[in-house]
């Protein structure tokens, strides 16, 4: 097995004397589905935003795809291979229709017009999203809004996949569709996820991020879950 | 508020907070106000380079009694000699008069190159008196202020509207813009990035406007019945007045001096 | 595109205040109560622009976005951008206080004309259509204001009216610029809420077409 991504000693703080991630490794390697948790503020999602460059680290090193990644022109090559699926999909869509959000990702990496187009409709095909493509992304419901910001990211053929808190305000049709998606998905991925239900269908292993130290994180109990999540395993069973 | 305003931010309108305020930012915004539009309205008519310098110095004093950083007032100078420089070296060759010096073929003037000067010291002078007086002030102070000035209510209401939405408009698009850069987008001279910008900005209008509907609707859910409220503590005290006439005093020598050296020589 | 203190001659700067005040009546005067919240919002989104640069060239330009502020606002544009520029001009010393009016009527002016000129055509067309008028109504802003800036320039010297001349043809590329960026917010929003185009009467209409599209839609939903 390989190593896609690797992070070393990655430090990171708001305020002088305040570290949010203290000397946190990780690495993933081909088709691992790997979890991070932890609590709110943990800086989970300021850890991805690390990897893909987005701010720079105040110490450590991030190699990718067997290479060292320091500079802007680094990342940008990074950011082409690895597909980020952000928090809220409305920061994610921008353009008007459906089909033209999904083609501006590879028409960024300079497909042509047709090409893009095809791109598009390959992966709308792949994902049973055909009916959206004409569709006014402002207007999508929020689970729709979800499962194209998906899309937008594979019509880029990323190599990783990074997603952060990907079943936020889904609801439960639009989670199974989203289940379905990433367990067919070839690809390694990060995900960071609260939801624990989700993290037990498909995670391969998990991470826990807690102020500021990353550890292997326990075997998720079996027993002690929530209400609302028994009553969905509940109705699952019958 | 916002991280795009002002250097020091008071928690509370007046500049209270929680450190004492500068010796110019001690005073009450309604003088500071009148006295920078006077300060520039008097120091544009200036004809003198004399008379302008001295308008200058009289500002970098104003300066030296405020709390702003040092090196953002003088960045944001160098931006406006930026805009102007251009002219400013135009100036010498396009004006008729005693030629100089020459240059590529075109003959610098006595009096244009004096022109350019004097508008560059003004300039200066008006912006870095502008910026002392005022950047230091919240834009909510400064609507406060223009409130009590009789400004138009609506253009106040407007202006508090517009202040308290630009810092949240702003973290949207860079929102947007980081999800952009995230799909490989990097902004270059193709038609793709001038739609692609076009589809930010207009996407960012929408959303705005829904939001500005949301707005109105939880305000008329909290009795907004066409009436906004304006609490402030600007007092005005005998200080501000003598503040006030100081520089009045001392802005309206400079100008008489000018007017007297114009017409003695 | 902004004047600074301190060129202008005396009398160009007290036309041009005087000017500024009479739209800013005129534009006041079209601004109810109720219509604060949103025209501030969408002042503080045409502020947002002047801080999105976009390439031209080997450098970069910020969008000023004044032909869809007219389109969108019509006449109060003019309070709305005269807020921005205030804004501006004390916290970041762009422009200046003297100035303010002579820069106002030359931002300002040009949207309302571009907003008055295209609004009915835009809001009558189909995205695509709407999309080049509202381009054309963008550079149209632009090469107004650039006017209007030489205007004001050539106004206070003969000795100006070089650089006037230079300032016009520097900013060709910016209203090209401007125009694509401009069409391209024009056919989003066209697809989207074209609602924010539509005066009045219009925007009734369309919220009621609209509202019988959305059932259409959550039929076919249902059926599918």
């Amino acid at each position: 097995m390989s190593l896609l991504i690797e992070l070393n000693d990655i430090s990171y703080g708001y305020r002088a004397g305040h570290s949010v991630l203290d000397r946190v490794s990780l690495s993933l390697s081909a088709n691992e589905r790997l979890f991070i948790t932890g609590p709110n503020g943990a800086g989970k999602s300021t850890l991805l935003r690390i990897l893909v460059g987005l701010i720079k680290p105040l110490g450590g090193e991030i190699s990718a795809f067997g290479q060292k990644r320091v500079s802007d022109a680094d990342f940008h090559d990074l950011r082409c291979r690895v597909g980020f699926i952000v928090q809220d999909p409305d920061d994610q869509l921008f353009c008007p229709t459906v089909v033209e959000d999904i083609a501006f990702g590879p028409l960024n990496l300079g497909a042509s017009r047709e090409e893009a187009l095809a791109i598009v409709d390959d992966v709308l095909d792949q994902l049973h999203l055909k009916h959206l493509r004409e569709r006014i992304t402002h207007e999508l419901s929020g689970g729709e809004k979800r499962l194209v910001s998906v899309a937008a990211v594979l019509a880029m053929k990323p190599d990783v996949l990074l997603l952060d808190e990907p079943t936020n305000a889904l609801d439960e049709e639009n989670l199974q569709r989203l289940e379905e998606i990433l367990l067919e998905l070839p690809q390694a991925m990060i995900l960071v996820s609260h939801d624990p239900h989700f993290r037990r269908k498909l995670a391969t292993r998990t991470l826990e991020l807690r102020a500021g130290k990353m550890s292997e994180a326990k075997q998720l109990p079996a027993k002690k879950c929530t209400a609302s999540e028994r009553a969905r395993q509940q109705a699952e069973s019958v | 508020m916002s991280h795009l305003f002002g250097h020091d931010q008071p928690l509370s309108a007046q500049g209270g907070g929680v450190k004492p305020p500068s010796f110019v930012g001690s005073f009450d915004p309604r003088v500071r106000v009148v006295a920078a539009c006077l300060f520039a309205v008097m120091v544009v008519s200036l004809q003198q380079i004399e008379f302008a310098l001295g308008a200058f110095v009289i500002a970098i004093a104003t300066m030296l009694l405020t709390d702003l950083p040092l090196r953002l007032t003088l960045k944001r100078m160098a931006a406006m000699d930026g805009f102007i420089i251009v002219m400013l070296v135009m100036l010498p060759f396009t004006t008729p008069g005693t030629p100089m010096f020459s240059m590529l073929g075109a003959d610098a003037s006595k009096e244009g190159l004096l022109h350019a000067v004097l508008i560059g010291i003004r300039a200066n002078a008006v912006v870095l008196m502008m910026l002392s007086l005022l950047s230091g002030l919240t834009p909510v102070t400064l609507g406060h202020t223009l409130y009590r000035l009789r400004c138009p209510a609506a253009l106040v209401h407007l202006m508090m509207f517009t202040v308290r939405y630009i810092s949240v408009l702003h973290d949207e698009y860079h929102r947007l813009r980081m999800a952009m850069k995230l799909r490989g987008f990097k902004a270059r001279n193709t038609f793709h990035t001038y739609r692609s910008f076009g589809y930010l900005f207009g996407m960012l209008l929408v959303r705005s406007l829904e939001r500005a509907e949301r707005v109105l609707e939880a305000m008329k859910c909290r009795g907004f019945s066409g009436h906004f409220p304006m609490i402030d503590q600007l007092v005005f005290r005998r200080r501000d007045a003598i503040l006030g006439a100081t520089f009045f005093v001392m802005i309206a020598a400079l100008i008489l001096m000018d007017r007297i050296y114009v017409l003695a020589y | 595109m902004h004047i600074v203190d301190g060129a202008l001659a005396p009398e160009v700067l007290i036309g041009g205040g005087v000017l500024a005040v009479a739209g800013l009546g005129l534009g006041l005067r079209k601004l109810p109560i109720d219509k604060i919240p949103a025209t501030g919002v969408l002042s503080a989104t045409f502020f947002v622009a002047s801080l999105i640069h976009v390439p031209v060239g080997p450098s970069s330009v910020h969008l000023i976005m004044s032909g869809l502020a007219g389109l969108v606002l019509g006449w109060t544009a003019f309070p709305a951008l005269f807020v921005g520029l205030l804004l501006q001009a004390i916290f970041f010393g762009f422009g200046g206080l003297t100035v303010l009016g002579v820069n106002t009527v030359n931002i300002a002016f040009p949207a309302v004309i571009a907003g008055f000129m295209f609004r009915g055509v835009v809001a009558r067309s189909n995205p695509t259509a709407a999309a080049v008028w509202g381009g054309i109504a963008g550079a149209l802003s632009i090469s107004l204001t650039t006017l209007f800036v030489a205007i004001s320039l050539t106004l206070s010297g003969d000795a100006f009216i070089p650089a006037a001349k230079l300032v016009f043809f520097a900013h060709i590329p910016i209203m090209a610029v401007e125009g694509f960026v401009s069409a391209a917010a024009v056919y989003l929003i066209m697809k989207v809420k074209p609602a924010l185009l539509m005066t009045g009467d219009q925007a009734n209409e369309y919220a009621v077409q609209s509202s019988i599209i959305l059932a259409e839609q959550a039929n076919e939903a249902n059926n599918g």
